[in-house]
């Protein structure tokens, strides 16, 4: 990793992240900070992160490196930490049952992906897969079951299905462009994710399986 | 370049970035104009337009409150001006007050500008230098904002008719 990447590009992408992820458009709080129980998920994203060998803490802070170069380890952490908590808050529905889901979702997830500790390229391949999930869940078919319908036919089976579900399903409307900084967010953590400093076996690993494919 | 340098910049850089973003979480502004005239009134370089301001005081006194507060809005789009915001509470208070009754939206709209022009003024107040107003300081503008938006034995006495708008 080089320099300009671990002290410049890295921390600027994932505070990019924590102040995008965190913008809610017309909101009367248009930055919320993130939830307590997403910094417990955050904790856990870098636990599984480390174990895989996607990032390795060693490479950022160690007593090798000088006081200069453990700053800017330090920091790419703790940006690193802010922007996993930031999307882990974008990506939960405000409210409502779907809220108490989709923590349930990530926690069982993360842990599952700890147990089974998979390496550096599955773990990625799998968070992929975890928050583009939740971004189609949330921001496709949640925001469409709660957007306000044109319809008579539409309006009548929302107030069906608010009835069905004691109105713990719907939420609130999101700002047209809500989705589209979204997808962006959660498009630019998890290239920040793929560029951060792997373990050194990791990178061997994902070399001689390229060398083995040659 | 060397990596020294590189890493240095990335400090400064990083640390800049992040101090801005720490102060957008904290000011939660909810505008542009509220972004740019927050940092700008940071460094000390936010200016009211005067113009607007003095066309919204005049609209103001001449109980044309909705107008008045539309030209103190462009007077400070920003809001960042303790007198500006006094002015816009005072013309909520004004527009809200009943000889029998308060109409509760628009306290609690003053309520906010009254509280944005104590947190903006100087040591914690705002106090006009206006004569002619009869409330002139954000704390009383604040009270008489609060103490109507209570429901209390007193809003039942008939001399509360006799009263007279501040």
């Amino acid at each position: 990793m080089t320099a300009a990447l671990e002290a410049i590009y890295l921390p600027a992408i994932c505070l990019t992240v924590f102040l995008l992820g965190g913008l809610r458009l017309g909101a009367p709080v248009p930055l919320p900070p993130p939830s307590l129980y997403s910094l417990v998920l955050a904790v856990l994203l870098l636990g599984v992160l480390i174990q895989s060998g996607a990032l390795a803490p060693g490479r950022l802070l160690d007593a090798s490196r000088s006081a200069l170069e453990n700053l800017n380890g330090f920091m790419l952490l703790a940006a690193l930490f802010v922007a996993a908590a930031q999307v882990f808050s974008l990506l939960t529905p405000d409210d409502g049952l779907p809220r108490i889901l989709f923590c349930i979702y990530f926690l069982v997830l993360l842990l599952n992906t700890w147990a089974a500790a998979p390496d550096r390229v599955r773990v990625l391949r799998s968070l992929a897969v975890t928050f583009g999930a939740a971004f189609i869940l949330k921001f496709v078919i949640l925001a469409a079951l709660s957007e306000p319908t044109a319809g008579r036919l539409g309006r009548v089976l929302q107030l069906l299905l608010e009835g069905v579900t004691l109105g713990a399903l719907t939420q609130n409307v999101q700002h047209p462009a809500s989705g589209y900084l979204a997808f962006f967010t959660v498009a630019l953590f998890l290239i920040a994710l793929a560029l951060l400093p792997a373990h050194a076996s990791d990178l061997s690993r994902a070399q001689g399986i390229v060398l083995r494919d040659r | 370049m060397r990596e020294t340098t590189v890493r240095r910049a990335g400090l400064a850089i990083t640390l800049t970035y992040a101090l801005l973003v720490g102060w957008l979480y904290a000011r939660q502004p909810a505008t542009i104009a509220e972004v740019t005239g927050g940092l700008s009134s940071a460094i000390g370089a936010y200016r009211i337009d005067q113009k607007a301001f003095d066309n919204g005081l005049r609209y103001f006194r001449s109980d044309q409150f909705v107008e008045a507060r539309a030209a103190f809005e462009r007077a400070d789009p920003a809001r960042r001006d303790a007198r500006t915001q006094f002015y816009i509470g005072y013309s909520y208070y004004r527009q809200g007050w009943g000889r029998l009754y308060s109409d509760d939206t628009l306290y609690r709209q003053g309520l906010e500008a009254a509280e944005r022009a104590v947190a903006l003024g100087p040591q914690q107040t705002f106090t006009s230098d206006d004569p002619s107003e009869r409330i002139r300081t954000a704390d009383e503008l604040r009270a008489d904002l609060e103490s109507g938006l209570r429901r209390e034995a007193a809003d039942f006495n008939p001399m509360r008719m006799l009263r007279e708008r501040k």
